[in-house]
């Protein structure tokens, strides 16, 4: 690699760290990265007793978890592949605008901007593998195993997916691009097929079938360069480790002459995928999704609902989610689908205490985080809603009112799913549900709104060690649970007075207690609208 | 139609605006002039209702912007330095939403037509984030003019046009003039003012240092290039070494 672009890599990384240093030096930052401390200290000490295990002690011995590592991370890094060849349409080493204007036109060899990034990838992954070996269960084996292991399979993940993304760039236009749909064609029929297959024989299902074909020896030939970092997770001594890791290494190493190879041909795609991917960061910046709309002219709403103020908001809201989020939004219905019979399964039915905690995380935690069709995602805007003829209240109401409800439609194929797999859950306790998960959803929005407009901040790390930021979102969720949990007490506390006072029906108590639930909710809007007025527009002095 | 009194702004033990006080009437342009931190932003933001004032009032239309906000921003538009529009929507949506927020029932001619003026027609499905600097410039505008504010704040309006554009939003300023509105432009570019503004307000340091007519101004250098006087009464002012408020012609 050039030496300026050594110095380069050199200087970022230290950039980053004195970033991260600085944050230290703020109280904010040195709370919130205590904090993020705190919480892998606490996983790393329950990962060492299955007593206190934060994912509960049903977990494997170390001989039924290489088995399952052995048969499955080879078909799931296959899986992987075939979805990148599917999905893929930029480069996977991504230049940003600045490293475009400033190395693009610098005197550097292509192959020595591809190993610049190369390494920067590097840099970055074995942070991340630092992080997975601290938290990694101890039957998965040494710390050092678990390290290298997982730091060679991520960089073979990210090569092998450069390599078929920029392979099938360079075959563009030519005969062997027309094969792409018709190969689509073909893999969907078969995997019908198998699924077909696993419906019609009731003693055997899918897991089943594919770990037939995993152990068949057209599996393993298929399969063969996964297999190698699959026995990298499951190597028994240090020797053995050794020799899988040299393996691993010299596959990591062709593949990026392959990408060096490979990047010649695709010089000016790469360039076009790499402005329209900086765009998409840019708008994630600002709120917006990854998976936003890239079509240019849209059929229009003609007009926008007035509803005394609230409708705009809530019109502009939906149009958000329609055109940002649609595509998230179906993703993480099909997960909430998913959810029961998976959990069913694993043995452990959603009405099981653990079940239940991850579908609170599920819904508290990552759905907030990736859907946000909210005053979070327009922090930039305010100075338009300010200066809006519409009362804070409404304002604020309208932001409300498409994000409850799609968390809401989320919550709902939960327990539409949970009514159809399992038998423990019958109509009514559906129905009753379905009843709280209403004032519940918008109550978790509203306190994620007011806690985000009284204490305003990215929606996205900077890099993988943004300890601040990855403590505050920690701080955040644990902040918001008690207050959840402490609203659901109240609200039980008050059925139960309720049932004590009137006995014999349990229609009564559930309605002041769903009612409870409400008003706390409907304070909580109280709460978001003084934290609107209070929000200080970047007070800019000119 | 704007009346400021005694309005002052401090944040932080740093005082951005102290004891400013003007009026604006109805059909009269006025330029703010300073240099950079003389508190002109903070001006037209406390008048839209953005950041609350320290001290004072400030009335839109007979309506006070902290008592009555609500009545005051329905008079009101503001079209701030950077338009930041909602990315995921078209250029129809954004007349859509302001016809809705200000409450318009029958706002289709007349977006219409503000597309026409502002040619942007042709645009009207399109996302606004494809759109360039100043065309996104020219929606923010149409989005302002749609429900005809009595009272229109420019901040530095003619950032990111093209030379069309620049006279076509000169001219739309005008047409606002003439038919009632209040206007109020922050800008560095003199020859904006020269064109414009009907009366002229210098601020340095949070301080009014002259308001006055033109003509006022040009009479009291002596110069009748209106430009090269402005360019005078401008660095007289902001270079001299101190002045107060009292020796300010208000």
């Amino acid at each position: 690699m050039d030496p300026a672009l050594r110095q380069l890599l050199i200087l970022r990384l230290r950039g980053g760290l004195r970033q991260r240093l600085l944050q230290l030096a703020s109280l904010r930052g040195l709370l919130f990265s205590l904090a993020f401390g705190g919480i892998i200290w606490f996983l790393i000490a329950s990962n060492g007793s299955s007593d206190t295990s934060f994912l509960g002690s049903a977990t494997l011995d170390r001989q039924a978890l290489s088995a399952q590592i052995m048969t499955f991370m080879p078909l799931s890094m296959l899986g992987l592949s075939l979805l990148t060849v599917l999905m893929t349409t930029g480069p996977t080493f991504h230049f940003s605008p600045n490293e475009i204007n400033f190395l693009f036109t610098g005197p550097f060899h292509r192959r020595d901007l591809i190993l610049y990034k190369f390494c920067a990838y590097v840099a970055g992954v074995t942070l991340t593998s630092l992080f997975i070996t601290l938290i990694a269960p101890p039957q998965t084996g040494s710390a050092l195993s678990v390290f290298i292991a997982t730091l060679l399979t991520l960089v073979f993940v990210q090569l092998n997916s450069a390599v078929i993304g920029m392979a099938g760039h360079a075959v563009e236009g030519s005969r062997l691009a027309r094969l792409r749909w018709p190969a689509t064609a073909l893999l969907g029929a078969i995997g019908a097929a198998t699924v077909l297959s696993a419906w019609t024989m009731p003693d055997r299902g899918i897991i089943d079938l594919l770990s037939e074909f995993r152990h068949s020896w057209i599996g393993t030939i298929v399969l063969i360069p996964y297999i190698v970092f699959a026995k990298l997770f499951v190597a028994p001594s240090l020797s053995e480790l050794a020799l899988w890791a040299l393996v691993a290494v010299v596959i990591n190493a062709a593949l990026l002459r392959a990408v060096i190879a490979l990047d010649a041909r695709t010089t000016d795609r790469s360039l076009a995928e790499n402005a329209r991917l900086s765009n998409r960061w840019e708008r994630i910046k600002q709120g917006g999704s990854f998976w936003a709309t890239e079509r240019t002219e849209v059929r229009s709403i003609r007009r926008a609902p007035s509803v005394g103020g609230l409708g705009p908001i809530a019109a502009r809201q939906a149009l958000n989610a329609l055109r940002n989020s649609l595509k998230p939004i179906i993703v993480f219905v099909g997960l909430a689908a998913c959810i029961p019979p998976i959990s069913l399964a694993l043995g452990a039915p959603v009405t099981d205490p653990q079940t239940l905690m991850i579908i609170y995380i599920f819904i508290a935690f990552i759905l907030p985080r990736n859907m946000v069709c909210d005053f979070r995602g327009d922090l930039s805007r305010m100075e338009i809603y300010k200066t809006l003829p519409i009362a804070p209240w409404r304002i604020c109401a309208g932001q409300l009112v498409v994000q409850s409800l799609l968390g809401y439609v989320i919550a709902l194929t939960i327990i539409a799913s949970a009514l159809v797999f399992e038998d423990s859950v019958t109509t009514k306790a559906a129905l009753v549900f379905a009843a709280f998960a209403l004032p519940l959803t918008f109550l978790i929005y509203a306190i994620e709104n007011t806690a985000h407009l009284l204490f305003p901040t990215k929606l996205v790390a900077m890099g993988r060690a943004d300890f601040e930021f990855l403590g505050r979102s920690i701080v955040e969720f644990i902040a918001k649970t008690i207050f959840v949990f402490a609203s659901m007490a109240a609200s039980g506390a008050v059925g139960l007075v309720t049932f004590n006072m009137m006995g014999a029906t349990l229609v009564l108590p559930g309605v002041a207690s769903w009612l409870t639930l409400t008003l706390i909710g409907l304070l909580t809007l109280v709460a978001l609208q003084y934290a609107f007025r209070r929000f200080a527009v970047a007070e800019t002095i000119d | 139609m704007i009346t400021v009194t005694n309005f002052s702004k401090q944040y932080k033990g740093f005082t951005a605006v102290k004891n400013l006080s003007f009026s604006v009437e109805p059909g009269q342009i006025l330029g703010l002039l300073g240099p950079n931190g003389a508190g002109k932003t903070t001006t037209l933001r406390t008048l839209c209702g953005i950041i609350p004032p320290s001290s004072g009032s400030l009335l839109v239309a007979g309506h006070d912007v902290v008592q009555a906000p609500i009545a005051a921003k329905e008079n009101l538009g503001y079209i701030p330095d950077d338009p930041r529009l909602f990315d995921t929507m078209t250029v129809w949506e954004h007349l859509a939403f302001t016809a809705a927020a200000y409450k318009l029932a029958d706002f289709e001619k007349d977006a219409e037509a503000l597309l026409a003026s502002f040619e942007l027609t042709h645009k009207r499905n399109t996302l606004v984030h494809n759109l360039s600097r100043g065309m996104r410039q020219k929606v923010a505008i149409a989005s302002a003019f749609l429900h005809d504010p009595k009272v229109i704040l420019f901040d530095e309006p003619l950032t990111g046009l093209d030379p069309q554009g620049i006279r076509g939003i000169q001219q739309a300023i005008r047409d606002r003039a003439q038919a009632g509105a209040a206007i109020i432009i922050s800008s560095h570019l003199l020859s904006l003012f020269e064109n414009l503004c009907t009366h002229i307000m210098v601020l340095n340091l949070g301080e009014c240092r002259r308001f006055g007519t033109m003509e006022d101004l040009l009479s009291e250098v002596g110069h009748t290039d209106s430009t090269s006087a402005l360019e005078e009464v401008y660095f007289s002012i902001t270079q001299a070494p101190d002045q107060t408020s009292e020796t300010a012609a208000v």
